[in-house]
């Protein structure tokens, strides 16, 4: 039994000012980098399946069953691999990022209407040209909102990580749990639990800042 | 209280042919909102009578029309059906006893064609055998075979044919009263043409007193036995029947709301048997008018063949007399107001 | 906000990809199951061809590693039944509430709850209370309803104005409209967050075992600990079995509960 005490947490907060702040930062650190590999490759994946009905069907199909694999398990599955710490914190990170990112680049490019494609077409634009000027442009808003939900589900998982030696708040929830009994075992839980939290929150602003400013005038409602 | 409200519904549930409908200033004042949507609103249908909304978009027809199942409260003022106070019912066994269209059809998407038609005789109690017969009645009514469609989905359906699954249910527990808002606003016009006919023929049949909501003035000439132009608040600028609208508009807000072409529209309402006929002229080969025609069918022919007259036959096809522009022309000068009231033959 | 807009292109696949009639068995729906009795296979026969030391022995064998199957799908079954019985209600419950204001707070409480990490909350759960498997049960249960909840909410609330409009107009109390055409039409999106709420508990319950809840998370968590690679691949090939299997029975069960027609 532990109950909170306000005093001392702010103590903890006081005297563990750096330690919070750097941990925050590598959580912020592995997500972003996680985040841009898998937008890199998911948009790619995308953009390769999104015309090909067997393959997409298949990718999207795939993608769904591999996300509801448990972290822990996939984390664990790739150590006698790859070590521990960073190396399979982000490998698994963009495991899971992958599949909002493709489903909706897939569903993004889809939804330039015919009408719009057959224009583009009758100007004389070649594929490519319709992809990259017409499409991907069109489909932004859809694959960005691919990336956040991506951003909120691995900013969640990076805290299990913690648990391979992964960086991040989640080594804090975790030094909790090894000092369970101890008087700081709440603080520590605590203070990674809402640094998750309200990472996760102000991630979710900021993505609504980048969609606003990332999304062309016309297509916004 | 229930016992007075279970006769009440019972004086209206023994009516499956209309029942007369009184609305007296009935006023809605929508929450947060200055204006009244409804003002002093006044008005009595007469049993079995087709009554026609017409107004422009935002005029409160629908709200008018929806305090009187009371899916809108009037914040004053008295409806009555068949002489009973719809207030002082329940609104939902008022409800039950009151056919309702609306625009957007509405129908259940996971119940079948035959499952959302039998709804209410559902609500009502009915036996299961009586509630499969009526099923297949309606469907039959509004000319889907029951084979092919009481086990579909709305999904399955087209637009048309579910705006005729939504007349059914409607009418599944034979109430005399039925509101429709716009119920074939959402279809083509050669669909829209075919239900109206459609419902007209079922109209003659089952006689309910209708109040119809539309915002397209030649369905109202068409359907309506009187029509009601309203404008803002829905205040009732002309209350008559169509002949009489078009002979007379009561303001040039109705008259700009019929339109161009009013005695176009006012021939097609008055049948040949109105004008009085010439003598025969008896042209071999030369296109007839039937008596039981209207004189916009006749006035196309003169204007198709140019001649200065064309021959009135009877059901044997005998020249009974002749039709000249200036014959027809001098009904429309002579139509007096009344005269032609009802004379809804001539449209079809 | 975030949620609806995945769903809607979740949804936008899910109708593209539907087939014209769709059919109820065929080779892509038993692909899952076929696929990890595969993986079971080739799992026993690797393990099979491996020398155990001792330590192995103790974990690698049938009675132990069902005693953990089951304890973990216990944990799973439990939390999203409860889960299912309090949820649900108070959705439908929060749904029908006037005030707007109040959906609006739970709503933001869902969508913080989401953001919440689920080892933080299991975690915190066994420091302020006790560890085990009641504690567990609890932090599944916890990190569950949020989404059932809020399916359950969505999924009353988009009930089409017009259907609801003509349900009362045809003289439905509103408890017929509620349970006639409300909550059926709202059953596949409810279904969809059980769904979701039963891959979340396979996953959370892995994460109980760090408050010595058991699971198959023991066997993972052994296997680093003690570096003995056997026993972490064959906890952890399990664990993501059984997921796989779940969802794909809360997949089937869907398709069959789902009222035709929408
Ligand atoms: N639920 C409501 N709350 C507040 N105002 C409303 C509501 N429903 C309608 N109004 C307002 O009342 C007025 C009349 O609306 P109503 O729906 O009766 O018009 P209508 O004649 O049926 O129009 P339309 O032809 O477009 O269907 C409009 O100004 C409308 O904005
Ligand atoms: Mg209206």
């Amino acid at each position: 039994m532990n109950a909170l005490d306000l005093d001392g947490l702010l103590t903890f907060w006081g005297r563990r000012w750096d330690d919070i702040l750097e941990l925050v930062l590598q959580h912020l650190a592995v997500v972003a980098l996680s985040l841009l590999i898998a937008t890199v490759v998911g948009v790619l994946i995308g953009i390769l399946v999104w015309n090909r009905p067997v393959p997409r069907s298949l990718t999207i199909a795939a993608a769904g069953v591999a996300l509801t694999i448990p972290s822990l398990a996939l984390l664990a599955l790739i150590t006698p691999v790859f070590g521990l710490g960073w190396t399979p914190t982000v490998l698994s990170l963009v495991f899971y990022s992958l599949l909002p990112i493709v489903r909706n680049t897939v569903v993004g490019l889809r939804e330039v209407s015919p009408a719009i494609m057959e224009s583009a077409k009758g100007m004389g634009m070649s594929p490519a040209k319709i992809l990259f000027a017409v499409q991907l442009p069109m489909a932004w808003p859809i694959i960005l909102t691919g990336v956040r939900v991506a951003a909120q589900l691995t900013i969640g998982i990076a805290a299990i990580a913690a648990y391979v030696a992964g960086p991040g708040l989640g080594q804090f929830i975790f030094q909790g749990l090894s000092s369970l009994g101890s008087k700081n075992a709440l603080n520590f839980a605590l203070t990674g639990t809402l640094g998750v939290v309200l990472l996760a929150l102000v991630v979710d602003g900021a993505f609504v800042l980048i969609s606003r400013s990332t999304t062309s005038r016309g297509l916004r409602v | 209280m229930s016992e007075s409200t279970a006769t009440g519904i019972t004086a209206i549930a023994q009516h499956t042919s209309g029942v007369e409908i009184v609305l007296d200033r009935v006023v809605k004042v929508y929450p947060g909102q200055q204006a009244p949507a409804v003002q002093d609103f006044s008005m009595t249908v007469a049993p079995g009578e087709l009554v026609m909304f017409v107004g422009p978009s935002g005029c409160g027809k629908t709200t008018t029309m929806k305090m009187i199942n009371r899916i809108i409260e009037p914040s004053s003022g008295s409806i009555s059906i068949g002489g009973r106070d719809v207030l002082s019912l329940d609104p939902n066994e008022l409800r039950r006893h009151i056919g309702y269209v609306i625009q957007q059809i509405g129908l259940f998407p996971h119940m079948t064609i035959a499952e959302n038609i039998a709804t209410v005789p559902k609500l009502l109690g009915w036996s299961k055998p009586r509630i499969a017969e009526r099923v297949d009645e309606l469907l039959e009514t509004v000319q889907l075979d029951p084979g092919t469609f009481a086990s579909r989905y709305p999904k399955q359906l087209s637009g048309g044919q579910q705006q005729r699954v939504g007349v059914a249910r409607a009418l599944a527990a034979d109430p005399p009263v039925m509101l429709m808002d716009e119920p074939f606003g959402a279809t083509d016009p050669i669909t829209r043409e075919k239900l109206q006919a459609e419902f007209l023929r079922l109209q003659e049949s089952i006689g309910k007193t209708i109040i119809f909501v539309t915002h397209d003035f030649d369905e109202a000439i068409r359907l309506g036995d009187r029509i009601a132009v309203l404008s803002d608040r829905s205040r009732i600028e002309q209350f008559d029947t169509p002949a009489n609208i078009l002979a007379e508009p009561a303001n040039d807000y109705v008259a700009s709301f019929i339109g161009h072409g009013a005695a176009l529209k006012r021939l097609a309402l008055v049948p040949v048997e109105e004008a009085t006929l010439g003598a025969a002229v008896g042209t071999s080969g030369a296109p007839t008018i039937e008596f039981a025609g209207n004189l916009r069918d006749a006035l196309d022919v003169l204007v198709l063949t140019g001649l200065p007259a064309v021959d009135v036959v009877d059901e044997q096809g005998r020249a009974v007399g002749s039709l000249s522009v200036d014959r027809i022309s001098a009904v429309l000068g002579a139509e007096l107001p009344g005269r032609t009231a009802g004379s809804r033959a001539g449209a079809r | 906000m975030t949620v609806t807009t995945e769903t809607q292109a979740i949804g936008a696949t899910r109708v593209a990809e539907a087939p014209a009639r769709p059919r109820f068995f065929t080779w892509r729906r038993f692909t899952t199951p076929i696929v990890v009795v595969v993986v079971l296979a080739l799992l026993l026969l690797w393990v099979s061809t491996l020398q155990l030391d001792s330590i192995e022995q103790r974990t690698l064998n049938w009675s132990y590693i069902t005693l953990r199957v089951g304890e973990h799908l216990s944990l799973t079954v439990v939390a999203s039944a409860l889960v299912a019985v309090l949820a649900i209600p108070t959705g439908i419950l929060l749904a029908k509430t006037r005030s707007a204001t109040v959906r609006n707070v739970i709503l933001a409480i869902a969508n913080i709850g989401q953001a919440t990490p689920a080892v933080g909350v299991v975690i915190l759960l066994a420091i302020l209370w006790q560890t085990g498997y009641t504690t567990a049960l609890v932090a599944l249960v916890v990190y569950a309803f949020l989404p059932v909840l809020r399916n359950t909410m969505i999924g009353i609330q988009q009930v089409d104005a017009n259907v609801r409009e003509s349900a009362r107009g045809m003289g439905m109390t509103p408890n017929q409209v509620l349970t006639r055409i409300e909550v059926p039409l709202a059953v596949p999106v409810i279904l969809a967050g059980l769904r979701t709420a039963l891959v979340f508990c396979v996953g959370v319950a892995t994460i109980a075992t760090f408050i010595n809840a058991g699971g198959l998370g023991d066997m993972i968590v052994n296997g680093l600990k003690l570096q003995r690679y056997p026993v972490l691949v064959v906890g952890a090939v399990l664990v993501a079995c059984i997921a796989l299997l779940i969802d794909w029975i809360a997949g089937f069960a869907e398709d069959l509960l789902k009222p035709k027609g929408i």
